[in-house]
């Protein structure tokens, strides 16, 4: 899938960045992003220190449905878990395909 | 821009007055629901806009403010035919009734219920979809015994959905306040 | 609303239902394919593009518009929906005035995201009804 000569383009994900802080889910003016998120304790903790948990992300989805390319959702991650993509999203049979999860997200 | 302000009953009267200065042109008329902005009052403003055409940077603003509860104003329609439409948008949108003038609808369908521009008109696609931001970080499902955060534009539930049902009703004030999202705030009745 | 002849030898007629800013976009391809608009052939593929947000006061006139294209054409035509508004409502889905997306009033058989798409995205859509089976 080679990128138009014109147009906003996508938005990808940069999984290993994204803390599920939830942060781009609020702020989306569409309502197009949903996260699932667990958490886990950190592992490999020193000997004596005190317990900690950190979040997993679960499930990282955007509905290129809804989606009106504004960007606040770049622009608003506190760590850089989202990046504009010059390649457009493909055309689909059905809306629910336009409901991209992790995998095609980080393609 | 800014408005000289008239009483509703001096409406048709100071409109003439500027159409009679050379303010010709109807630029446009709208109404704006000020319940519940701050330091503002429980009114229907409705601005009129209108525009010297022979010194074209020169407009002239008419304000006025009406009852929310019976917001009745006289039509411009005779004096400027293009404020008509403009009076038909304001009238479906806000519920303002303009006396001589055109109460069709224009932009809303004819089934439509509500008059949408108010802030007390709850969003309901908004408020009846679940929030992909509810969830906090670390969760998969929204539990609904915490406090919650709500999205801009739905009232939060104590005050409109899931209020005690012994509580009074809300009034538009609490409605048109409540819907600016953020930390679900514990409701105060007065 | 006119038909496209939109390369120009019969392959493929597309009806705009041009409601916003999308159907700018689709003006573009047209421009960049060098469309010309025709009357309605006696055969061949037939495409309507629904360009826009569809508000419920025009929801009747969409329906309208693409039944009298089945009647006209003889034969149902495929069904494109073009950008976010056209596919979902887009960003008005929570709007009073706005219905969710075309699909909600017909069947839809392709749907291009953006907001709005480039032109490229629906040329390409438009390639391939070409010379899909």
């Amino acid at each position: 899938m080679s990128g138009p000569a014109s147009g906003h383009g996508s938005i990808r994900l940069v999984e290993q960045n994204c803390t599920s802080c939830m942060v781009c889910a609020r702020e989306c003016p569409s309502w197009c992003i949903t996260i699932d998120s667990h958490t886990e304790p950190v592992p490999d903790l020193p000997a004596g220190a005190r317990e900690r948990t950190r979040n997993v992300l679960d499930r990282f989805e955007i509905d290129w449905s809804l989606c009106m390319y504004c960007g606040i959702c770049v622009e608003e991650c506190p760590f850089d878990a989202l990046a504009w993509e010059p390649a457009h999203t493909d055309a689909a049979p059905s809306a629910l395909v336009l409901r991209h999860g992790i995998d095609e997200l980080t393609r | 821009m800014s408005a000289s302000t008239v009483p509703p009953a001096d409406w048709l009267a100071a409109a003439t007055a500027a159409r009679a200065e050379g303010f010709t042109f109807c630029e446009w008329l709208a109404a704006v629901d000020e319940i519940g902005r701050p330091g503002g009052r429980d009114v229907l403003r409705v601005l009129l806009v209108l525009r010297h055409l022979e010194r074209p940077t020169q407009t002239r603003v008419l304000a006025t403010e009406l009852d929310r509860d019976a917001p009745r104003l006289a039509s411009l329609r005779t004096l400027f035919a293009g404020a008509g439409w403009h009076e038909r948008e304001a009238g479906e949108m806000f519920g303002v009734e303009f006396v001589g003038g055109d109460a069709r609808r224009l932009l809303l369908a004819a089934e439509f219920e509500g008059t949408p521009m108010r802030k007390d008109e709850v969003l309901g696609a908004r408020s009846g979809s679940p929030w992909p931001g509810a969830k906090e970080p670390g969760e998969s499902d929204a539990s609904p015994s915490r406090r919650r955060m709500v999205p801009p534009g739905v009232p939060e539930a104590e005050v409109w959905g899931d209020r005690d049902p012994a509580a009074p009703a809300p009034g538009p004030a609490e409605v048109a306040g409540s819907a600016v999202g953020g930390r679900a705030r514990r409701r105060r009745t007065r | 609303m006119r038909w496209l002849d939109w390369y120009g030898d019969g392959s493929l007629h597309v009806l705009e239902i041009g409601l916003a800013c999308c159907a700018l976009e689709l003006d573009a391809a047209a421009l960049q394919v060098g469309a010309l608009p025709t009357a309605l052939p006696p055969a061949g593929r037939v495409a309507v593009v629904v360009s826009g947000t569809v508000t419920d006061r025009l929801a009747p006139g969409v329906v309208a518009l693409v039944d009298a294209c089945a009647t006209l054409a003889g034969r149902p035509p495929v069904v494109v929906s073009l950008g976010a508004c056209a596919s979902s409502g887009g960003p008005y889905w929570d709007s009073y005035a706005v219905t969710k997306g075309v699909d909600a009033l017909l069947p839809v058989d392709v749907y291009v995201p953006g907001c709005p798409p480039p032109p490229e995205a629906l040329q390409a859509v438009l390639d391939d009804l070409r010379v899909a089976a």
